[in-house]
């Protein structure tokens, strides 16, 4: 039995500067509160997933860091400003790719550059790194409509790259797809991460996920949500699904994280 | 090696050959059943009697079907451009939603055909009164349609576009508008057609030319063959016209994805 430290405290103090510091952030919809006080902190280049029972607040937890939604109690700051509107610095994956149907797979990436006029353009060069990153050479022509459920959600993680940002914050992005293509997204996830060098926040409910993925993984109560534990994830990297779920650790990590979310 | 046989090649040349064989038996039966009850032609001619009016009054519909166009074509465009701006109007404006959108459903609500006599009254017995009243027919399914098209943005997509930062102008013409094309297609499809009734009724009122009015005088002379005869060249100007908006319609390709 390998022996782990679970038992960290919320809000671990962060080495360096944290990218995101969430401190006693609180949301009502109407009289319904869905998040109470609310505290963490994500270091600069830290992979971290929010994990939590559905209907908990984790994807409410992330618009209000991406400043999609306003919160009434509580300050974020992102990169040492408060999060009051969608800054440039950060690229948000939807649970739906939301690629517009009538535009391919070259001018749904550009779009994200194109909207924002004061981020950086991406040059040619760029482009076709990206879209080789992405594992989509040879359907830069494509349309939505011709692409698979998983190349759509690369397009949609190429657009939110596509203007380099330093935040990266992910609402369940892969829930829809199948296992398969899942672990395959997963690892050129990591692959990117670990090029490109980002910050990044993943909401899921998937324990496999988010101990496969992550540095650290923040579990959250039922609602009104709060950061219940926050767990260290020690295992190896490069990491990659069928080898890391063979390490004991892993398991450790699952049988605590499902206990905690009382499915085991 | 094994061919895979297309589906809709041979089949849609068979369904168009069933179809047109179905049509000509039709066609057949009305002709011999006029010679086998002796109907009178002045009440149901022979399809080979009306056949043989709209080769003699070819000049005649043609020149009438030009006017008849014309009229639509005026009235449609019309009904295009003000009711693209009256629907964007109504959508962004709380005010024109409670004011504006109510008042044009009950207008909507008036038989049109009612409205005829007094639009011919109004704009005379010339071109204007027939394009105000296919205007009149056209209008509403372009404005509701519009409407419909630019209230449909997908929640997820309008979101989508505020993380991107896009400001207001660009949220709405790279995602409103494109996002609203294929109800606005589907509503100028529904308004062609309307648009040539709203015609021919302009012109049954007060004319003194138009298909319309080519129906009023052969009916009058009792020279039925005639009548029908420009009743065809109606249909076909109204299919005609609707296939244009079909085929404009295409450009929109992304509707059926």
């Amino acid at each position: 039995m390998v022996a782990l430290d679970m038992s960290r405290p919320v809000a671990v103090q962060a080495e360096s500067r944290p990218a995101i510091r969430i401190e006693g952030a609180c949301k009502w919809f109407g009289d319904l509160k869905v998040l109470d006080t609310v505290d963490a902190e994500i270091a600069d280049c830290e992979f971290v997933s929010i994990l939590g029972p559905s209907g908990c607040g984790k994807s409410t937890l992330l618009r209000l860091m991406a400043g999609l939604v306003p919160y009434e109690e509580g300050n974020i700051t992102l990169l040492d400003t408060p999060v009051e509107s969608p800054s440039g610095d950060v690229g948000f994956v939807f649970q739906t790719s939301n690629l517009l149907p009538w535009a391919n797979v070259r001018k749904n990436l550009l779009l994200a550059a194109e909207l924002d006029r004061k981020a950086s353009q991406p040059d040619e060069a760029a482009i076709v790194a990206m879209v080789e990153t992405l594992g989509l050479t040879g359907f830069e022509d494509s349309y939505p409509h011709e692409l698979s459920g998983g190349m759509r959600h690369r397009v949609a993680i190429g657009q939110a790259l596509i203007r380099s940002p330093r935040v990266l914050l992910m609402d369940e992005p892969f829930g829809a797809l199948d296992a398969l293509t899942r672990d395959h997204l997963n690892v050129e996830l990591l692959k990117i991460w670990q090029k490109e060098k980002k910050t990044v926040v993943l909401v899921t409910h998937s324990i496999a996920e988010s101990i496969l993925l992550s540095d650290r993984v923040l579990v959250m109560s039922e609602r009104p949500g709060r950061v219940i534990r926050d767990i260290r994830i020690d295992l190896p990297r490069p990491r990659h699904p069928s080898e890391t779920r063979k390490d004991p650790l892993f398991g450790e990590y699952a049988a605590e994280l499902g206990r905690l979310m009382g499915v085991a | 090696m094994k061919k895979v046989r297309k589906s809709n090649g041979p089949g849609a040349v068979r369904g168009f050959m069933e179809g047109a064989l179905f049509l000509a038996v039709l066609i057949g039966i009305w002709e011999i059943s006029i010679d086998l009850f002796e109907v009178k032609a002045y009440l149901l001619p022979p399809p080979s009697a009306i056949a043989a009016e709209l080769w003699v009054s070819r000049g005649e519909l043609f020149e009438h079907g030009i006017i008849t166009m014309g009229e639509v074509l005026w009235g449609f465009l019309l009904a295009v451009g003000l009711g693209i701006p009256v629907a964007a109007v109504i959508f962004f404006s709380s005010l024109a939603k409670r004011t504006l959108y109510p008042l044009m459903v009950a207008l909507q609500s008036i038989p049109k055909i009612g409205l005829a006599p007094i639009i011919v009254v109004w704009f005379g017995y010339g071109l204007s009164s027939k394009v105000v009243m296919a205007f009149l027919f056209a209008f509403f399914p372009v404005v509701i349609s519009t409407l419909g098209g630019l209230a449909s943005t997908p929640a997820n997509m309008e979101e989508h576009f505020r993380a991107l930062r896009a400001s207001a102008l660009q949220t709405f013409w790279r995602l409103r508008v494109p996002a609203a094309m294929p109800s606005f297609v589907d509503g100028c499809k529904v308004a062609m057609p309307l648009a040539v009734i709203g015609a021919i009724v302009g012109e049954f009122v007060g004319s003194n030319d138009g298909l319309g009015n080519l129906i009023l005088l052969a009916t009058g002379s009792s020279n039925t063959p005639l009548t029908f005869a420009a009743l065809l060249t109606v249909t076909i100007l109204s299919l005609g016209l609707f296939y244009i908006v079909e085929i404009l319609g295409r450009f929109v390709w992304w509707r059926s994805t």
